[in-house]
């Protein structure tokens, strides 16, 4: 180095040389000519370099080289490596640290997309079902009967006669209720106090109860002649029957011990209770005759319900008003989207068959039948809904489709039907999907409608489901690279850039306060082993040899499956790991450390510092350190390139920095599955290649240092 | 020399004490480690009889992890000394027939990449050397810095995609084909060759660097020396110059460092078998290590220490031994 330097110092003397001679010469001339002292300034006798001046071996010039630092920084840029590698890092900086000040995304925004998903739009299908609605809530119905309605108005339908189609009295708990057809599809439900009163047909009626202990007979109603006789003499066993006087009995054991209860097979009217004379039996059989349910006889109303061969006769007391009315209609409203009152569609049901007229909220209405459909006008004769047997819904059975749509899918099931097709499919335009789900607006506030193929698909008997491709908003995952995300995004909806720039700043981050931690100790450690030595250097050498053979990997990979079960915040796992690395680290730098001190202290300049009482202190970090540097910052710069590999590693490996952080290892991890490694090279690549770039610098960088500062070593 | 090897070997021992000691502690404090989910999980049983906490104090009193981190390690200390290295949890099998059914795997994984990387990286480090400052010379020393800064799990994933995804020579991870069972006997043992082919490239690239560097390195020290250019002036041809005087001279250093890597060839490649998922010692420490299953851990990690302190001690004694001017003391 110091030959090229020279080599340099002498070709400055050279041109200089030449120069003051050539001024000379031409002074010279000038001084004969004009004979004039003016130019004595300007004499090459007189200014610092004369060119008769020869280069001796103690000259000043020629010993006077670099300062050392500079000496080094001119051996270390004629490294051209190590100017790549510098050039690298420098980039890789302004990368991760001044990169995301003016990248627009952040590292944990998540980006959406307007992007078409298949899905099942909407449900088309006949309504077998009945809805009910409360028309007064006030009169609880029992649970039991709400649940059976739908049975309940399918048994009325099912049942062959004409009464039972009308009307239909359940029998509940705590209460009886009635259900009667209003209108086509309509049925209401309200309670009704009841009472059975007689049943006619063939029914078993108790007679009375024979006890076997005092062999008597009691009657129920009036006495039987023979009867207690013929009983006394046949009832042995549990149950059986005999006859008496041509009537056939049974009996069975009854509730108190040696007594039987007696029943009889009668046919025709039996009363519960009092007879009710004949005006009402005349009543009864003009009501079985004409097959109706409910018949009136003076005050009180009468309910027939048949249970097989047998008809029980009730009677209905206080009548509430009725609770709640069924209907297997739907109602579509012509405007998109309105919500229509349960009192409304209430009052319109009610109305059906009763003059199709009602009022709702201060406004009438008028309902007109139309091909089996319910079609309700309003006041100025405008259609405003209409009840309908075959619903269109959104599959999640929301009413938010357009009128026209339901038409459309109606129809083309029509037309399915007909030509006996399962599937089938129409083109209409279906609104675009905003970021809250609602269907979304342009600037002037229409709605933003796009054609769309919509596929029905015969899913059951008279059920259809309507596929398409709605455009939606959705979280923007794995795109591909395009203008506004230069490396896409990820499987969160990360930018890819972003990430990538935040990743840097960690892995660097984590490099640096590791490496910075690991000279610390290491020198700490190292300094004061070396330069006391005896029993102190023993003790923390042993020590450090412990460290050294403690396996890192391992160990981080343990620490990371404990933090995992911890839960512990990214952050703090972040911190905890940089802390361990650093710790498993100081073992290299204080065995260099203490290596390079012991062969220092033996050195001259120490014995002169010991000599002239420099404090310890001073004498180990002024005079001591200083010599080490060079070699702790060539191991640091080269411990950097390593820290980051093993970042990385413990992060892919899913142990390290944790996701919502971003580092280049997660990165990677979040696409290292075997169908992902195919799909989403452009992500995983390039950031691998990221950290192979770094620690190559890192690793061109120290090499080159360490050949700056003595160009003599062993690599 | 007996006396240096025997007190090295005293001193080794002692440092092993204190290592998994260290390594102790760390496994003892570990939470939700094999215990507690064992237990959580016998507790949550149907019918289960005890509940969480007593099925934790049975299991820990059955594991000896009742007597605290001191009297713990001595338990553990005196079985292990005894041979008895105890159940692994995760793998249900004494530990040694665990070590025993995976060791192989990973020492036919670590020879075949030791073999290619000495015959790969030592050639080109001597080339290197010779034409130092050379393209040749560049070059080297390019891809042997390239492939010490490569992350394992990149090289891993890189090869996997060119290989296994693109061209579809291999299989992704695994150590046999899918019609394994099918294969004769030398049809099973290709099949599982087929399948070390990739982690083994693996571990060769990330070993290469070093060893191509540190060849290049000793061979130019070698070739500055004075003997050399004194054989040199005494007009020696330069091919004798070099592989009967350079080459034995650089043979030295490497010799020691090799030898003393030996060792390690047992000590399994944790991130790549995990990466291939190949059933080495590697693979199983990496499951066991993430699942809390202490007396496994315990024993790859005595293990890997004892690799670690075995190899250092047998490139010390294999520098005196190849180098006679070097005195041990």
């Amino acid at each position: 180095m110091a030959k090229y330097n020279l080599n340099e110092v002498l070709k400055q003397r050279e041109t200089e040389r030449s120069a003051a001679d050539f001024a000379k010469a031409q002074a010279k001339a000038g001084w004969n000519k004009t004979n004039s002292f003016a130019s004595n300034a300007e004499d090459p006798l007189h200014t610092g370099a004369t060119p008769q001046q020869q280069l001796a071996l103690d000259d000043v010039s020629r010993v006077k080289a670099l300062s050392p630092g500079r000496q080094v920084f001119k051996r270390f840029v004629r490294n051209r490596l190590a100017v790549t590698g510098s050039l690298i890092l420098i980039i890789m900086f302004v990368f991760s640290f001044i990169g995301p000040l003016f990248y627009p995304y952040g590292q944990k925004q998540i980006f959406y997309k307007f992007d078409t998903m298949n899905e099942n739009y909407a449900l088309a299908k006949q309504n077998t079902a009945f809805n009910g609605y409360d028309i007064d809530p006030d009169v609880t119905v029992e649970r039991k009967v709400v649940n059976s309605m739908n049975s309940n108005i399918k048994k009325m339908i099912m049942s062959p006669d004409n009464a039972s189609q009308h009307a239909l009295l359940v029998l509940g708990e705590d209460g009886s209720y009635l259900i009667e057809n209003t209108a086509d599809n309509i049925y209401l439900l309200s309670s009704v106090d009841t009472e059975k009163v007689a049943s006619l047909g063939s029914s078993t009626v108790k007679v009375g109860t024979y006890s076997q202990l005092g062999k008597s007979f009691e009657f129920e109603k009036d006495e039987i002649a023979g009867l207690a006789a013929d009983a006394a003499a046949n009832i042995k066993s549990k149950s059986g029957s005999f006859t008496s006087n041509g009537v056939e009995y049974t009996w069975q054991k009854g509730s108190k011990p040696k007594t039987f209860d007696v029943f009889a097979e009668t046919d025709g009217l039996v009363f519960t209770g009092d007879d009710l004379g004949s005006e009402f039996e005349d009543a009864l059989n003009d009501a079985v005759e004409h097959d109706t349910k409910l018949f009136r006889s003076g005050q009180t109303s009468y309910f027939l319900d048949q249970q097989g061969k047998r008809t029980d006769v009730y009677e209905l007391g206080n009548r509430a008003e009725a609770a709640k009315v069924y209907t297997s209609y739907t109602l579509d409203t012509f405007n998109v989207g309105e919500k229509v009152s349960d009192e409304f569609k209430i009052q319109a049901l009610l109305s059906i068959g009763k003059g199709n007229r009602f009022e709702s909220q201060g406004v009438s209405y008028t309902i007109k039948e139309e091909d089996g459909v319910l079609v309700i006008y309003d006041n100025s004769g405008k259609e405003y809904a209409e009840f309908n047997l075959f619903s269109v819904r959104r599959y999640s059975g929301e009413d938010s489709m357009e009128y026209g749509l339901k038409k459309a899918i109606s129809a083309k099931i029509e037309d399915m039907l007909e030509a006996d097709q399962k599937t089938g499919s129409l083109i209409y335009a279906i609104p675009q999907q905003a970021e809250d789900g609602s269907a979304m607006k342009d600037e002037d506030g229409n709605y933003i409608m796009n054609d769309t193929e919509m596929k029905i698909t015969q899913r059951l008997e008279g059920e259809y489901v309507i596929n398409c491709e709605q455009i939606k908003y959705m979280i923007d995952t794995y795109a591909s690279p395009s203008r506004a995300h230069v490396l896409g995004t990820d499987g969160d909806g990360f930018d890819m850039l972003a990430r990538v720039m935040y990743g840097g700043r960690v892995s660097l981050m984590v490099g640096f306060v590791v490496v910075i931690i690991e000279t610390i100790l290491g020198v700490i450690m190292g300094g004061i082993a070396g330069y006391f030595g005896g029993w102190v250097d023993n003790l923390i050498m042993r020590l450090v040899d412990i460290f050294y053979c403690l396996p890192s990997l391992p160990i981080m990979i343990i620490l990371g499956a404990m933090m995992d079960a911890m839960r512990l915040d990214p952050y703090k796992r972040l911190m905890v790991m940089m802390a361990v690395l650093g710790i498993l680290g100081r073992a290299g730098v204080a065995r260099l450390v203490r290596g390079q001190i012991l062969s220092l202290r033996e050195q001259e300049f120490m014995v002169a510092t010991e000599a002239t009482g420099i404090r310890i202190r001073d004498r180990i970090f002024k005079h001591l350190m200083p010599n080490v540097m060079p070699q702790l910052i060539v191991t640091a710069t080269m411990g950097l390139g390593s820290v980051i590999l093993t970042e990385s590693t413990l992060s892919f490996l899913g142990l390290g920095v944790k996701h919502p952080l971003a580092t280049w290892g997660t990165i990677i991890n979040s696409v290292s599955s075997a169908s992902a490694i195919a799909h989403y090279a452009f992500i995983w690549i390039p950031v691998g290649l990221l950290i192979c770039l770094t620690v190559i610098a890192f690793n061109f960088v120290g090499d080159g240092l360490r050949d700056a500062y003595d160009p003599k070593s062993k690599r | 020399m007996a006396k240096y090897t025997i007190k090295r070997l005293l001193y080794s021992v002692l440092i092993l004490f204190f290592v998994m000691f260290i390594i102790y502690i760390l496994m003892y404090n570990m939470p939700m480690g094999y215990v507690e989910t064992k237990a959580r999980e016998l507790a949550s049983r149907p019918g289960a009889t005890k509940t969480y906490t007593e099925w934790l104090a049975d299991l820990n009193a059955q594991y000896g992890m009742d007597k605290g981190v001191v009297g713990g390690y001595f338990t553990w200390l005196k079985s292990a000394l005894t041979g008895n290295w105890g159940d692994s949890w995760v793998w249900t099998v004494p530990v040694t027939q665990e070590f025993h059914d995976t060791v192989w795997y990973s020492f036919a994984l670590g020879l075949i990449s030791f073999i290619f990387e000495i015959i790969i990286a030592i050639p080109l480090g001597i080339t290197a050397a010779k034409k130092q400052y050379s393209f040749t010379d560049y070059f080297t020393t390019v891809v042997a810095m390239i492939c010490i800064s490569m992350p394992t799990f990149f090289i891993a994933t890189l090869l996997k995609y060119i290989f296994s995804v693109k061209l579809g020579w291999f299989d992704l991870s695994g150590m046999q084909g899918r019609n394994y069972m099918n294969l004769s006997d030398f049809g099973k043992f290709l099949d599982v060759a087929k399948h070390f082919v990739l982690p083994s490239i693996t571990l060769i690239i990330i070993s290469i660097g070093g060893l191509m560097r540190y060849t290049r390195t000793n061979m130019l020290e070698v070739l500055n020396s004075d003997y050399i250019r004194t054989a040199r002036a005494k007009g020696v041809p330069e091919k004798k110059v070099i592989n009967y005087h350079a080459f034995r001279n650089t043979l030295i250093p490497l010799v020691t460092t090799l030898g003393g890597s030996l060792p390690g060839l047992f000590a399994g490649a944790l991130i790549t078998e995990t990466l291939f998922a190949i059933r080495g010692i590697g693979f199983a420490s990496f499951a066991s290590m993430t699942r809390g299953d202490i007396p496994f851990i315990m024993f790859y990690l005595a293990f890997i220490s004892i690799l670690t302190l075995l190899g250092n001690l047998i490139s010390d004694l294999l520098y005196a031994v190849v180098d006679p001017r070097v005195r041990l003391s």
